[in-house]
């Protein structure tokens, strides 16, 4: 097999096998009931909210939640994808591996993105069937592309705080800090426009931001065009903490050997 | 060429504990071990608890980098050739972690083959034989969580078996394993030897050295205190008689006394049930010794209720904890190496 089919290969099949291992929730019950019933319920919380209140229409809700619901699987899961290993007690044996790094810990991924994907168009169906939301046929293809995108995003960031549970014992709680905080900070309930400064700041480089306001352009009817630029750089968020968790694993893996610090080992 | 070499390997490790006032200390683990492996050799490393057994293995299998000396796997330095070493060696160890728990062991041999680039053309033939050779054919499907530690064990090897490594590292593999389970992880390890392999092994059993090794070096404090065939290890005790007493209700006292004799080199006790068993090694220069070192014992003990006061030549298992005792209380200029 030459070098190309067997670096796709391990992504591709190592990343399945690996999601199957390290993800925490692949009984049935605990999938459905993680990934798709409590982003449902949140879902209709806040649109009844919403609507209750006065405060946002039905599609501002429909869109932002649809496009947060992918986050439990790419934050969480990318988190599990690579700190689980220490629970394992088998990262020693893995970095014993003489492959690529990348290929390894970034096909991890991949399960992820397409779960959150699907997460997050599973959340536009239920909206269409139980609150009546309806948008052009046309909008539909650019809307998965954000929503993929947006899945892409959230897993390369939680591959980065997976990295860091490397070295972290705790990092469970940042994770779940973090996922709770992006609620708030990417404008997918909450307007940008009403946060402050700071707040908007750091929305701004938190995986989402721009995904959920690409959605919001395609379903305002702007047309793909005007949400071109937000897309690209939610594309551009994605590769960032791509090349984070990437250059951490190297640091790690280096100190590890020189300074013995990786306890998983 | 040898199939390992280590160089004069030392490895410290920094620890720090504590929030306010930090307190580091720096851990000296291996402290200037030199050994060579030929290819086909089985190679034991024996000592206590913290000896830097461990240590010394993972900057041979490349996770730890030597913060001094040398080593080489077919002549590849592990530090410089790390990636051309990894292909050639494979490394197990003793415990219940190390496997993906909600796998099968199926899905964990897969996995691993692809990390360790097994040929997808002859992955499925080689983890069939893997998985017999191993005795796990039929179990095969089931999660790795309802092994026994026994299982778990064969699966490790299994594992690190799958990419045809010609080096072995074996890390207290019999850990935890009940006795019938460690005959048979006994006999697979004969067997990898017998295939060609060259094969590392630590252990803290004596008998499980004696049994498997062909040359054996002993490590304590970071330091090889000996090193050679068990037949060359056991003359190091050669000018030793063991006393060996049954007695009931000994206390640390009275043992202390039997060590203050002159000639008394070290004294253990075994514990059986109610029954203690202690050893005393005995430094004899003279016919008459074997006696005078037996009476003595049995005069030191009369008072407790006694059984059996034997003399007894020495096992290896005596000259082995004769080493380990004895160099921790010598200087280590006066170690003598066998080689
Ligand atoms: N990661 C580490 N950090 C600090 N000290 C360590 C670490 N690993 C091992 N040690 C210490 O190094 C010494 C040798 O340990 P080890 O090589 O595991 O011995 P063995 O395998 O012979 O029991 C021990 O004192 C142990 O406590
Ligand atoms: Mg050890």
């Amino acid at each position: 097999m030459n070098g190309f089919a067997s670096t796709a290969r391990l992504v591709v099949v190592g990343g399945m096998t690996s999601y199957r291992a390290l993800f925490n929730w692949t009984t049935p019950s605990m999938y459905i009931g993680t990934l798709f019933a409590s982003p449902l319920f949140q879902l209709l919380f806040f649109v009844y909210v919403g609507r209750g209140l006065g405060v946002a229409g039905d599609e501002f809700l429909i869109v932002g939640n649809a496009v947060l619901s992918c986050s439990v699987a790419g934050i969480f899961g990318g988190t599990m994808a690579i700190a689980n290993e220490r629970r394992y007690g088998t990262l020693g044996t893995v970095l014993l591996s003489p492959r690529s790094r990348a290929a390894i810990f970034l096909g991890r991924g991949l399960p992820y993105v397409l779960n959150g994907a699907l997460v997050s168009v599973t959340m536009l169906g239920a909206a269409a069937l139980l609150l009546g939301w309806r948008t052009p046929v046309d909008r539909l293809p650019a809307l998965v592309l954000t929503t993929l995108v947006g899945a892409i995003a959230c897993t390369a960031f939680g591959l980065t705080l997976g990295s860091v549970g490397l070295r972290l014992r705790d990092i469970w709680l940042v994770t779940n800090i973090t996922s709770a905080l992006m609620l708030l900070l990417t404008g997918v309930i909450v307007p940008s426009g009403e946060l402050p400064a700071l707040l908007r700041g750091i929305g701004s480089v938190l995986p989402l931001t721009h995904s959920v306001a690409a959605a919001r352009h395609i379903t305002d009817g702007d047309g793909f065009g005007a949400a071109g630029p937000d897309l690209l750089i939610e594309v551009g968020i994605a590769v960032a903490y791509t090349l984070i968790a990437v250059v951490l694993l190297r640091v790690f893996e280096t100190e590890a050997r020189r300074r013995a610090v990786l306890d998983a080992m | 060429m040898y199939a390992i070499e280590a160089d004069n390997l030392h490895r410290t490790y920094r620890t720090s504990s504590g929030w306010i006032r930090r307190t580091r200390r720096t851990i000296t683990a291996v402290d200037g071990v030199s050994f060579q492996v030929p290819p086909g050799e089985l190679f034991g490393l024996l000592g206590p608890n913290g000896a830097g057994k461990t240590t010394t293995i993972k900057i041979l299998n490349t996770l730890l980098l030597p913060t001094g000396g040398t080593a080489r796997i077919h002549g590849l330095d592990v530090t410089r050739h790390t990636a051309e070493v990894r292909r050639r060696i494979g490394y197990v160890f003793g415990g219940d972690r190390g496997l993906y728990d909600r796998l099968s062991a199926l899905d964990n041999l897969r996995y691993f083959a692809e990390l360790y680039e097994v040929d997808p053309r002859v992955q499925r033939r080689r983890i069939e034989e893997l998985l017999e050779l191993v005795g796990l054919t039929g179990r095969q499907k089931e999660r790795v969580e309802g092994y026994s530690r026994g299982m778990k064990q064969r699966l490790h090897i299994a594992r690190g078996l799958l990419h045809d490594p010609d080096v072995i590292f074996l890390d207290e593999p019999t850990l935890g394993v009940d006795p019938v389970a460690a005959r048979d992880l006994r006999a697979m390890i004969a067997e990898l030897v017998r295939s060609g392999r060259t094969v590392l092994l630590t252990t803290h059993y004596m008998f499980e050295a004696e049994e498997l090794c062909d040359r054996i070096g002993v490590i304590t404090s970071g330091r090889m205190r000996a090193l050679g065939t068990p037949g060359e290890l056991k003359r190091h005790a050669q000018d030793r008689v063991v006393v060996e007493a049954e007695v009931y209700g000994v206390d640390e006292e009275q043992l202390d006394a039997l060590r203050a004799e002159r000639g008394v080199r070290g004294v253990t006790v075994d514990q059986r049930g109610m029954l203690q068993v202690i050893v005393v090694q005995c430094d004899i220069d003279g016919d008459a010794e074997p006696e005078r070192f037996r009476s003595f014992v049995r005069q030191s003990l009369a008072h407790l209720k006694l059984g059996r006061v034997e003399v007894r030549e020495p096992t290896l298992e005596d000259a082995y904890v004769g080493i380990v005792t004895g160099q921790e209380a010598a200087a280590p200029e006066t170690t003598a190496v066998l080689s």
